[in-house]
């Protein structure tokens, strides 16, 4: 069967699209066309198109809950907008692949959901897509959001070599820690433990388990697949001041050092080094499973529902789906947390992006006469509170009540993510709200109102943490990024590796200078040196 | 010796029966077992909380049902233009005095080693205004070389004699094909049909590119969707508030909507079983 590469794409598409981007590149924005545009529309005001709009937007079938025509989220929308959504369906599975598919052929809606941000790059040279960032002036809420929550920042990541933005990123008003690690609590106990606070208390932790019980590893982790040790060596990195795990592995290979004002190869860094040692003893005294970072997921929850391990990678979703249910019905008994995230040589802070996945325009969109309006009606539906608590929850009274503090609850009748469970109706499956393509970030209230009181414990301890600085843009051009990927996937295969020789005593953590070297050999200093220069550039360019 | 041989035999054979079958038998439990059991890894050759509930739940799915007609109709239509094209073809590519025969065969296994890209093919097909329409999924892969390359060297492997007879008693070229040629060509025929008939019922991809309505999609999709969805890159790193819902439905409606979609497929083979053994056979030998 045939696949698409993204080489394959990007190749086939390149050559096709030549033609128009040629064309289009250098055309300087114009002022929106007005078309159907609301007279008078700012924040906190309903968006209502003068006459009834149609406007075409890609859609996944979700398996949880596909797409039906009688949701209210649609007969609601079109009252309360007099937009009508025209749909192109797409299965959740491969979502992806045809929409990359559709942008590159160029019959991509107008409004395409669910892009991450990295994934619009190869789309951009040839034009089709909008670059978004020449508009937000008519986008009132994304404007005050990003200036109430300060997230210029954080914006700034998505720009591109030609400073501009081409994703409506979802926006979070503060970083949203999830993962941590699942505790069994009555082990604790049994040990007179308190749950650790810090990545000393947790070694000392495990290895109080391991004395109990010496048969077993008292951790042996999960979603070690692609990303060897992916959760763990993150949260790890955080807390010494590094990127490792799936930071290390979704990213660029380069750390930003605040005080040098420079970017630094992360695989040589002494945190890296750090990270790697406090790994490394765990392995090697028996407290943590070597199999940890190349088991399944499966396998991992298995050892730990069936009380063989004590401790494991967790999310809110995994700590109540995976756990708590497997050990109901192997050890009624047991009891497990997920704890907040141990702390580290970097203190009482954190790291994150306060934007998610969200949405592209396509740049045919800028010709629609009703292109004033399209803007109008992102902007309300995906950025505007009122929006926002539509897309999510609905309908107040319908689907939702609200008591005086604001608190919301779902209505009787109507069950979401198990706060009612056993309703006949569901908000998800039966009216559309909730739904992955619509709801995006927005309030810590807004994205708090599904947490369980536990969660919330956990979110405050994790808000009340610091954030650290992000790293500044360096986005290359086309050509440079060709180089730099060359460059760039053999450094992170080299480091990752390694990481996990390290970690499993295959490679004695002695030959680190040695690794170190073998790094340079792969033309480390090279690399790091364009990432520099790019971001120097920018800077001079654009501020 | 000759019964030592046979043990060693009957244990490998043995071996790669179970290998082989161990998997799909394990599918079997987990249509018929508890979530609970399935998540915590305790299902393996038996079904653990032995419930049907979840065939009543798959099967109660109007979508699936829409879907399930759907692969049936594009299977039938596929397979029965396919194999129209395809006899057609390769019984012209049988006579070595037909002129520009090597040019022929040429185009043919051409696409096997090129084709023109997923893009401009997309384009193609939208252009051509198949999109959305079940011609879509019948007509772009009608001809598969491979089955071609097999029905020609059948059809070569035939007495002429026969045709020449037919063909002094006044039978035209349509005649010898549908009269003398087709009935003795009933094991490559039946094979060709297994072949192409098993083809479209997996297929999804075709599917998946051209068609953007869910009431017409194969079964495959929905399946694929059921499964790839709930454990692709979006449960790691999730949403756990918009996504949770995902790992609940997962392994034991997987498991059932598997079996219910392999099972017609399955049902078919031992009847076309005999047909397709001398079949390929067949085309092997005398090739």
């Amino acid at each position: 069967m045939r696949q698409v590469t993204r080489r394959h794409a990007l190749l086939t598409f390149g050559a096709l699209t030549l033609a128009a981007a040629c064309s289009t590149a250098e055309e300087k924005p114009t002022a929106a066309a007005k078309g159907a545009a609301m007279e008078g529309y700012g924040v906190g005001k309903t968006f209502k198109a003068p006459q009834q709009l149609t406007f075409p937007i890609l859609h996944n079938i979700h398996p949880a809950y596909p797409v039906k025509d009688d949701w209210l989220f649609w007969s609601e929308l079109a009252k309360r907008t007099n937009v009508k959504l025209q749909t192109t369906l797409i299965p959740f599975s491969d979502y992806d692949q045809k929409k990359g598919l559709l942008i590159s052929a160029g019959q991509a809606p107008l409004i395409v959901p669910k892009m991450y941000p990295g994934q619009e790059v190869p789309y951009i040279a040839s034009g089709v897509l909008l670059p978004v960032s020449d508009y937000v002036e008519q986008m009132p809420h994304f404007m005050d959001k990003v200036t109430k929550w300060q997230l210029q920042g954080d914006l700034d990541t998505l720009r591109q070599n030609d400073g501009k933005y081409y994703v409506l990123p979802g926006l979070h008003e503060k970083v949203w820690s999830d993962y941590s690690f699942a505790v069994r609590t009555d082990i604790l106990q049994e040990l007179g433990l308190q749950a650790p606070k810090t990545w000393d208390d947790f070694h000392a932790m495990l290895k109080a388990m391991k004395e109990k019980y010496p048969d077993e590893y008292p951790f042996s982790d999960r979603w070690g697949i692609p990303t060897p040790g992916g959760a763990f060596l993150q949260q790890l990195g955080n807390a010494y001041g590094t990127n490792a795990g799936w930071n290390f592995a979704n990213g660029r290979p380069v750390f930003w050092d605040d005080a040098a004002q420079k970017f630094i190869f992360t695989g040589t860094m002494p945190q890296y080094k750090q990270v790697v040692e406090y790994a490394a003893a765990l392995v090697k005294e028996g407290l943590m499973d070597p199999e940890s970072f190349t088991q399944k997921d499966d396998a991992a929850n298995a050892k730990f529902t069936s009380g063989k391990s004590f401790v494991i990678s967790s999310n809110a979703q995994s700590l109540v789906n995976d756990y708590r249910k497997g050990l109901a019905e192997n050890n009624p008994k047991a009891t497990v947390v997920k704890i907040p995230v141990p702390v580290g040589p970097m203190g009482e802070t954190r790291t994150g992006l306060r934007t998610e996945n969200g949405i592209v325009l396509m740049a045919k969109a800028k010709d629609d006469p009703n292109f004033a309006a399209l803007l109008q009606f992102v902007d309300w539906l995906f950025y505007s509170d009122e929006g926002q608590l539509f897309a999510k929850w609905g309908v107040e009274g319908v689907t939702y009540t609200k008591d005086a503090s604001g608190k919301i609850t779902p209505a009787k009748d109507v069950d979401m993510v198990g706060l009612n469970p056993g309703a006949p109706k569901h908000l998800q499956k039966d009216f559309g709200f909730g739904n992955g393509v619509f709801a995006y970030g927005g309030t810590t209230a807004l994205l708090q109102s599904t947490f369980s009181e536990e969660e919330l414990e956990f979110q405050n301890v994790m808000n009340a943490r610091q954030n650290r600085p992000l790293p500044p843009p360096a986005p290359l051009d086309e050509l440079e990024q060709e180089q730099a990927t060359l460059w760039e996937t053999p450094l992170k295969d080299h480091v990752q590796q390694n990481t996990l020789n390290f970690i499993l005593g295959k490679r004695d953590l002695a030959e680190w200078d040695a690794y170190a070297k073998e790094l340079e050999g792969k033309n480390l200093a090279a690399y790091v040196d364009l990432i520099n220069k790019a971001h120097v550039r920018f800077k001079e360019k654009h501020g | 010796m000759v019964s030592r041989v046979r043990w060693v035999n009957a244990t490998l054979l043995i071996g790669v029966v179970v290998v082989t079958l161990y998997p799909f038998f394990n599918i079997v439990a987990r249509s018929f077992s508890a979530e609970k059991y399935i998540v915590s890894g305790q299902v393996n050759l038996w079904p653990k909380g032995f419930n049907l509930t979840t065939y009543q739940i798959v099967m109660s799915d109007p979508v699936f049902w829409i879907n399930y007609r759907n692969t049936v109709v594009y299977t039938v239509v596929a397979t029965a233009i396919s194999m129209v094209v395809t006899t057609c073809y390769a019984y012209v590519l049988s006579k070595p005095h037909l002129r520009g025969r090597k040019v022929l065969i040429g185009v043919a296994v051409f696409t096997m080693f090129f084709s023109g890209g997923l893009i401009p093919q997309y384009v193609l097909i939208s252009n051509l205004g198949l999109t959305n329409t079940i011609w879509s999924i019948v007509l772009p892969n009608a001809i598969s070389v491979f089955n071609l390359l097999v029905m020609k060297t059948f059809f070569e492997g035939l007495p002429r004699e026969l045709e020449e007879a037919a063909a002094i008693d006044g039978m035209n070229t349509y005649g010898i094909l549908a009269k003398i040629v087709l009935p003795l060509s009933k094991a490559v025929l039946a094979t060709m049909v297994l072949f192409y008939a098993v083809s479209f019922w997996n297929s999804w991809f075709p599917a998946f590119l051209y068609l953007d309505k869910i009431e017409m999609f194969p079964v495959t999709i929905y399946l694929r969707n059921l499964i790839a969805g709930a454990t692709g890159a979006e449960s790691a790193g999730a949403n756990p508030d918009v996504h949770s819902e995902i790992m609940q439905v997962a392994s034991n409606i997987q498991a059932v909507t598997i079996i219910l979609t392999i099972l017609p497929i399955l049902m078919i083979y031992p009847f076309v079983q005999r047909f397709f053994v001398s079949g390929v056979m067949l085309g092997a030998v005398k090739g």
